[in-house]
């Protein structure tokens, strides 16, 4: 089964992608939320997981899942990556700290990228120009990785593709 | 969030509840999203991660409810080994999971926490 799993800080646009490139509509497992400091930036967040799958132009079929984002749920990360072909980590350039994200998705999941493969998404850089893309680039090469980067608007169906192209690509090497 | 007020009223009905029903074991108070609010117990259980838990395990069963068109989702039950657990709502922002290690004693354990899932409703 082809699947691929979407992770990354909560707010940063995992369920997004997944609903804006899914063929089928997708399950959502969005609660409100109750802490104050979420609900400024928005008034649901996932607690289990997101699902959908997309058709490729060659007809395979790829199954989508994202995680919840809170270090709280990280219990669920093991389980939807179980037997997944690779990582889409996705970042909010308009956060806190993307920087330390980027360090602390790499590290948490980084049993899983080593068997597999990641690609990294840039979200919200229409709000943002804190970091670019350079700047993620160089944590990159501190960890060694010499994985794809870009910038991307999951509301965006195009460039949530790229992402699973890329990811594609560089998981048949 | 709730005031410490509440979230003492709450813990005092969940030691209400393992007081009248023996058999209970532990329970927790959680918000839809995953934060502890209250809790009592009589063994020492994990009980911040199983309440993180029980929010995504409620949410599960809330979104298979609703994929089969079947209302709302009263209870989830997960008989093991050796326990039994339930998840259910108290209202749409809280869920009470508890806990038994008496597998025959479902019925006490839903019995017991469906009222004070109400009590708790009330008091909300
Ligand atoms: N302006 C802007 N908004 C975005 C971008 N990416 C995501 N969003 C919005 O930010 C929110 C992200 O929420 P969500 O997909 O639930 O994030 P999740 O917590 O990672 O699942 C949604 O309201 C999106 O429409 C972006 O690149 N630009
Ligand atoms: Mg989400």
């Amino acid at each position: 089964m082809n699947k691929i799993v979407f992770t990354g800080p909560m707010g940063a646009g995992k369920t997004t992608a997944i609903a804006t490139v899914s063929d089928v509509p997708p399950i959502y497992t969005e609660v409100k939320a109750t802490d104050a400091e979420v609900q400024q930036r928005k008034e649901t967040t996932t607690v289990s997981m997101d699902y959908g799958y997309i058709v490729l132009e060659d007809n395979t079929r790829v199954h989508l899942y994202g995680t919840p984002g809170q270090e709280r749920f990280s219990y669920m990360w093991p389980i939807l990556t179980e037997g997944a072909l690779g990582l889409v980590l996705l970042l909010d350039n308009a956060n806190d700290d993307p920087i330390a994200d980027l360090r602390f998705y790499l590290d948490a999941f980084s049993d899983f990228i080593e068997k597999t493969g990641v690609v990294i998404g840039i979200t919200r850089c229409d709000i943002s120009q804190k970091y670019s893309i350079a700047d993620y680039q160089a944590v990159m090469m501190e960890h060694n990785l010499v994985f794809p980067l870009f910038e991307i608007d999951p509301r965006e169906a195009n460039d949530v593709k790229v992402l699973l192209h890329a990811l594609l690509a560089i998981l048949q090497y | 969030m709730l005031t410490d007020a509440k979230k003492q009223e709450l813990e005092q009905t969940l030691k209400g509840l393992l007081e009248q029903a023996d058999v209970i074991d532990a329970a927790v108070v959680v918000t839809v999203d995953g934060h502890l609010q209250a809790m009592a117990q009589k063994q020492d259980y994990p009980l911040e991660r199983v309440a993180a838990m029980g929010s995504s395990f409620m949410s599960l069963g809330d979104t298979i409810t609703a994929e089969l068109k079947m209302g709302v989702c009263r209870n989830i039950i997960s008989e093991n080994e050796s326990g039994i657990i339930v998840f259910m709502h108290i209202n749409d922002s809280m869920i009470l999971v508890s806990m038994t290690t008496d597998t025959s004693a479902l019925g006490l354990l839903l019995s017991h926490s469906r009222i004070h899932a109400q009590k708790m409703q009330n008091m909300l």
